[in-house]
């Protein structure tokens, strides 16, 4: 009675695990409609309302279901709706939550994704995307590492890619690395947004009048037509055309007061078409000239806060320039708006992964899984031809995996093809623990005089040895290897410490059980 | 059918000979290649890095790069970029090991028509080498020390000298024969590759702690008997293994995990040798000696 009494123990607590995974997996069989993965600040979107919180379990975030009154099922739809709205028209985007309405513009702001089927969060190879590994040219603080990566997060949020992560990691050999992933993004935007350091000086002569960042610049104005956009295009040559691209930026009284004081020591020449200062304000960005502005005569001397900030985009068609000088606009925008980084970072590694490929390694990865399971199965079956014994087999397995999957998300974990390589390795430990505890068992029904304490303490032996083991070989990997193998080391670990504590006692109890009827 | 009572009784001392002498063979193959190459094992640009360069031209073919590359370099890697929101083609990233850009250049101006100063077109700006160099001595360091952790974890789980060794130094044979047969088919191993190894580490041991346990603290039924049915469940595991290791080897499209599942089956097969034929004759030995029926 008192072993039965057990034994319901075990088996429940390896339920009470399974139904914990499953909320946490949360699965949708017929989600619908498309997630809003990401709002740029200060965009249209935002303006009207929109928010995007990135520590959202992915089933729980916002849906839009209509557009206009029209139903959007996926994203294909959505890009059409929206493109077929003239600028400066009405937009209303129903949400599972609210109604927003705005009038329409070129880039609305935010980017969405198909509807989650799970709470699985995917990591950059199964799902595509861009990582990057960089290496500080000097030793960080601390702090300033935090400082960094702040910095790295305003920017890429500037953009409106909402869905990255960066972390610090060391090395054996104490050298520092930032590994930056981004889903989404192209590996050009990363890189620039990522490694440039942004050092932006508005300098006239050889005196620095303002930089980047909210000290001086207290406004920029972004996506906004009245006070950004493309102002011009010009064809220098035949084969090349320049596009001008400004926008307005407020400075701090501190900054005004720096500007007076550089232009007031400034001669003024006279031309036809106007008076200018001696010397133009010249716009640089880290290190490099992006252009140089004729100060108008007026502002002499003059505590100004308004500054209209500009520079070329080129190329050899003019939708191209015009693009190019939106793409140094935006570039240019954002820097001032989130500041320096305090340091150069050098890219010293980058993978780009593109989203089918993702999609095809996440759904190859099901088909490994579910092939390994079966060849277990195959072989389990031929060795014990008893399905007393290899249907719990499968089934504890199977539980295995699900509550590697259920922990995964709970604790937001991005599964990638490191870790699917650590759940198979756990299962694999977890099939052989189970053959052991089979077989202790089915002797000692032979045998008869040890009892099933015994022989579940002799298994448990072998067992416990074998993940200390375990534990003991995947430990090093949160040191070495850049921090790009952690993910693997503790999804191994989760893996075969859920299989010691909690499955391998509910398969002793359910196969004793099964063998004494 | 042969007994296997009595095949053991006679043998063992056979069987621990050929079991140690692959271990034997494998320090000699893996020497060889070290005074060859300098180094251990053939590693792949995952490990060594190299030039990187990224070409934004959307009208070049990635096979005709990779058959150009073919031609000039031993140790490559092009990957296809592809634009994340439409999924068209705009490019390709090219990594190559032991040169250096210049030269590099020199091999694509032979058949591409590239403006190597445009940034927008040619981006070089990726040097690998010292993080690669790093991030894979980083692993040998795991590795090593995987290896030592495991070690202790043995001699503290059974506090006997002798049995310690003879599973330690199994797992030892394991990861170097593997090692030789990497070296001897000229598979390059990329990281995937070494933490293949670490697992194995891992794998290799599970049988090895089974048969000491049950050689050494069971007395439920005669020494060559408890040896055979400890036989009978760590084949059936090796097998499960194999079998499971073998089916995702074939249905794994990435490479990495390819390579992961190659080289743990590998591994399996020389534990089979390992363990039955090397620890299970040194256990055999040393119960005699200690007078352990």
């Amino acid at each position: 009675m008192k072993i039965k009494n057990l034994l319901k123990f075990r088996v429940l607590f390896l339920l009470f695990w399974i139904i914990i995974s499953i909320i946490a997996i949360n699965p949708k069989f017929n989600a619908e409609g498309i997630a809003i993965k990401g709002v740029e600040k200060n965009s249209t979107a935002s303006l009207a309302g929109i928010t995007y919180n990135t520590d959202l379990a992915p089933t729980k975030l916002e849906r839009i279901v209509a557009i206009n009154n029209n139903e959007v099922k996926n994203v294909k739809e959505y890009a059409d709706l929206i493109n077929k709205i003239n600028n400066s028209e009405i937009l209303r985007i129903k949400t599972d939550k609210n109604e927003y309405v705005m009038i329409k513009t070129d880039d609305i702001g935010i980017s969405v994704a198909e509807y989650p089927t799970s709470n699985l969060r995917r990591g950059l190879d199964l799902q595509g995307g861009t990582r990057v590994v960089l290496q500080p040219e000097e030793k960080l603080t601390d702090e300033e590492t935090i400082n960094v990566i702040r910095t790295i997060e305003s920017r890429l949020n500037v953009y409106g890619l909402s869905d990255i992560k960066i972390k610090q990691s060391k090395d054996l050999f104490g050298e520092n690395y930032l590994v930056a992933e981004v889903a989404g993004a192209s590996r050009q935007e990363v890189k620039d947004l990522i490694s440039s350091q942004g050092k932006f000086e508005a300098k006239i002569g050889n005196e620095t009048v303002f930089t980047g960042g909210k000290k001086d610049i207290t406004f920029v104005c972004r996506d906004d037509g009245r006070c950004s956009g493309i102002r011009q295009c010009l064809q220098p040559e035949s084969n090349l055309y320049s596009c001008q691209f400004e926008f307005a930026i407020k400075l701090s009284p501190e900054a005004a007061k720096k500007h007076a004081e550089v232009t007031g020591k400034l001669d003024v020449n006279l031309s036809a078409t106007g008076g200018y200062l001696s010397k133009p304000l010249d716009l640089y960005l880290d290190d490099n000239l992006v252009d140089s502005l004729q100060i108008s005569s007026d502002l002499k001397g003059r505590e100004t806060s308004d500054i209209a900030i500009s520079g070329p985009g080129l190329s050899s068609t003019r939708n191209d320039a015009i693009k190019d000088a939106t793409k140094n606009m935006n570039k240019l925008q954002t820097v001032l708006i989130t500041g320096s980084l305090p340091v150069k970072l050098n890219i010293v590694k980058i993978d780009t992964i593109s989203p089918s490929l993702g999609k095809a390694f996440f759904n190859n990865a099901i088909w490994v899984i579910i092939g390994a399971m079966i060849a277990v199965s195959i072989v389990i079956f031929i060795r014990y031809r008893d399905l007393k014994i290899s249907l719990p087999v499968i089934l504890i397995s199977s539980s295995e995996i699900l509550i590697i999957l259920g922990l995964a998300s709970l604790i937001k974990y991005n599964l990638d093809l490191a870790a699917i390589a650590g759940i198979l390795a756990a299962v694999g430990t977890g099939v052989d623990d189970q053959i052991v505890i089979a077989d202790e068992i089915l002797k000692g029904k032979k045998e008869l005089v040890s009892s099933f304490k015994e022989k579940i303490k002799r298994a448990f032996f072998v067992i416990m040895v074998a993940w200390a083991t375990g534990l003991a070989s995947m430990l090093p990997l949160f040191w070495a290897g850049a921090g790009l193998l952690t993910g693997f080391a503790l999804t191994t670990i989760l893996g075969i410490s859920i299989g010691v504590f909690i499955t391998r006692p509910a398969f002793a109890a359910i196969v004793e059980a099964l063998e004494e009827n | 059918m042969v007994n296997i009572n009595e095949f053991y009784e006679k043998n063992y001392k056979k069987l621990i000979i050929i079991s140690y002498s692959i271990l034997l063979l494998s320090i000699i193959i893996i020497g060889i290649s070290y005074f060859k190459t300098g180094e251990f094992f053939e590693r792949d640009i995952s490990l060594k890095g190299g030039v990187g360069v990224t070409i934004y031209n959307d009208k070049i073919n990635i096979d005709e790069v990779k058959e150009l590359l073919k031609q000039n370099f031993k140790d490559y890697n092009v990957r296809e970029l592809t634009d994340l929101n439409t999924n068209q083609n705009i490019g390709v990233i090219i990594e190559v090991a032991d040169i250096n850009e210049v030269q590099l250049k020199d091999v694509l101006k032979t058949k591409f028509d590239i403006n190597f100063n445009n940034k927008e077109e040619y981006d070089p700006g990726l040097t690998s080498s010292s993080f690669s160099q790093s991030f894979y001595k980083g692993l040998l360091i795991a590795l090593l020390s995987s290896f030592i952790f495991m070690s202790i974890v043995v001699f503290i789980s059974f506090r006997t000298f002798i049995p310690s060794l003879a599973v330690i130094s199994a797992a030892l044979t394991d990861i170097l024969a593997t090692l030789a047969i990497v070296n001897l088919f000229g598979i390059k191993l990329s990281a995937a590759g070494i933490i293949a190894f670490l697992l194995v580490i891992g794998y290799s041991i599970d049988t090895d702690i089974l048969l000491t346990t049950r050689m050494l603290k069971r007395h439920d039924a005669p020494l060559l008997e408890r040896m055979k049915s400890s036989m009978v469940t760590g084949l059936t595991m090796t097998f499960a293994a194999i079998a499971a290791l073998m089916t995702g080897y074939f249905i794994a499209l990435p490479l990495e995990l390819k390579q992961i599942f190659l080289i743990i089956s590998i591994a399996l097969v020389f534990d089979i040798i390992t363990t039955y034929f090397g620890n299970a004759g040194i256990l055999i030995h040393y119960c005699k000696k200690k007078n352990i029926t």
